[in-house]
């Protein structure tokens, strides 16, 4: 097949990885994929740079907050310079710009496969209650609060100890009223509104990274438990497993919504109850584990995009473990220097 | 008894559940129990084969399957 010049971001390999690296990794080991990785870097240190056995050639890109203009004349350039048919993004920071503007950026020649606008906004947390009904799974106590007032009669309702969440990003947990509010303030100040205050559920986090095609059904899907995390909560080690409850939920969040590209549940699991916690609308930065068990997520979902063909929702063994390590890779400064003085390598 | 099935035990007493992704070890005698469930054997069935192997009577040895078999349940696994 023709080549195919493939951007992904997030290259960001270090101790609170992107999932770029994985992904490219993905893309390059797919048999009937021929293609070239463009590595898109905020940052000259960013070890995919480093990586040449997966990033073919990288450019620095501005940060999302330069808005769309800058994005689009920079994507421009790549085009035109090096060629490029097809963006993966990868990070929570740039997904608003490339929901927004798909169409912008399909005008400039360059595929991309990412949720719709209001897909995107399901993710946010005070959505999840609306989402989880429509899927089938329960979800913790919730109350979405606006003020310190609303949040004292909230904690009322649904007990101590409580999570206090930003709306995108951030969750603390409180012991007493008093703390949720310091917690209010702080990732209110942050974050912005509305603050979320979730019941604290015990049991396992289970997650399952899946690929929607926009139509109502799975692409692929991985089903996962994150044995040891990182201080940091990234997983180190992982398993395969097949919850079935989690796993249905996964369809029937893709049926419902017709949810385009891919996304992560993050659940949480008490025996034969189910709660959903998070919803990310994008690869998680483990998402070579399901490459590694036979189910190629990106490479599947550029194939769907370019009208390849592809085996829809294929299975998996459950009890196939992930292991990260970590590795050194030693270059000269000419690949650094070229990245500063250049903005690419 | 459906969850059971579902298990992934091995040789050596290693158990692994697909569904929650939890390990556990057994040793020989619980691995006996588990195999012998799995295959359908009611308890007193299990005791009286185990029976011939040590020396308590098959009703202490139901007992003391009746209690591994509650472990299973606190575990979600039976």
């Amino acid at each position: 097949m023709n080549e195919l010049k493939i951007a992904v971001s997030g290259i960001n390999a270090v101790d609170n990885p992107g999932p770029g690296v994985g992904i490219a990794r993905a893309l390059k080991e797919d048999p009937d994929l021929n293609v070239k990785i463009i590595g898109l870097a905020y940052d000259a240190m960013e070890p995919g740079i480093y990586m040449d056995w997966v990033v073919d050639k990288t450019f620095i890109l501005s940060y999302p907050s330069s808005g769309k203009d800058a994005l689009l004349e920079r994507l421009a350039y790549i085009k035109k310079s090096y060629g490029l048919d097809y963006i993966i993004p990868n990070l929570d920071s740039e997904l608003p710009l490339y929901t927004k503007y798909t169409k912008e950026i399909e005008a400039l020649g360059v595929e991309v496969f990412v949720p719709t606008e209001n897909q995107y906004k399901l993710r946010a947390k005070d959505k999840l209650v609306q989402v989880a009904e429509k899927i089938n799974i329960d979800i913790p106590k919730t109350a979405v609060v606006n003020s310190p007032d609303e949040l004292i009669k909230a904690v009322d309702k649904i007990g101590l100890p409580v999570m206090v969440k930003g709306a995108y990003y951030k969750a603390e947990r409180a012991y007493t009223t008093q703390e949720a509010i310091s917690h209010f303030h702080k990732i209110s100040a942050e974050w912005g509104f509305p603050i979320i205050l979730q019941e604290v559920v015990k049991g396992e986090e289970l997650n399952v990274v899946g690929v929607g095609d926009g139509e109502g059904n799975m692409i692929g899907k991985l089903g996962i438990k994150k044995m040891w995390i990182t201080s940091l909560g990234k997983i180190w080690t992982g398993v395969t497993i097949k919850n079935e409850l989690m796993l249905n939920a996964a369809d029937n969040f893709v049926k419902e919504y017709k949810w385009k590209g891919p996304f992560e549940l993050e659940c949480i699991v008490d025996k034969n109850k189910i709660y959903l916690i998070e919803i990310n609308p994008r690869f998680p930065a483990w998402s070579y584990f399901a490459t590694g068990c036979g189910i190629n997520l990106p490479a599947n979902m550029v194939k769907k995009s370019f009208g390849l063909p592809f085996e829809e929702n294929q299975d998996y063994e459950a009890g196939k473990l992930y292991v990260r390590y970590t590795y050194e890779t030693i270059t000269d400064m000419k690949t650094f220097q070229n990245v500063i003085t250049k903005g690419e390598n | 008894m459906n969850r059971l099935s579902k298990l992934a035990v091995n040789s050596e007493g290693f158990i692994f559940d697909p569904t929650t992704g939890d390990s556990y070890t057994v040793n020989p005698t619980g691995l006996f129990i588990i195999n012998s469930l799995r295959d359908g054997k009611e308890i007193d069935q299990i005791a009286e084969e185990l029976s011939k192997e040590f020396e308590d009577t098959p009703e202490e040895i139901s007992k003391d399957i009746s209690e591994f078999v509650s472990h299973l349940y606190t575990y979600n696994l039976y």
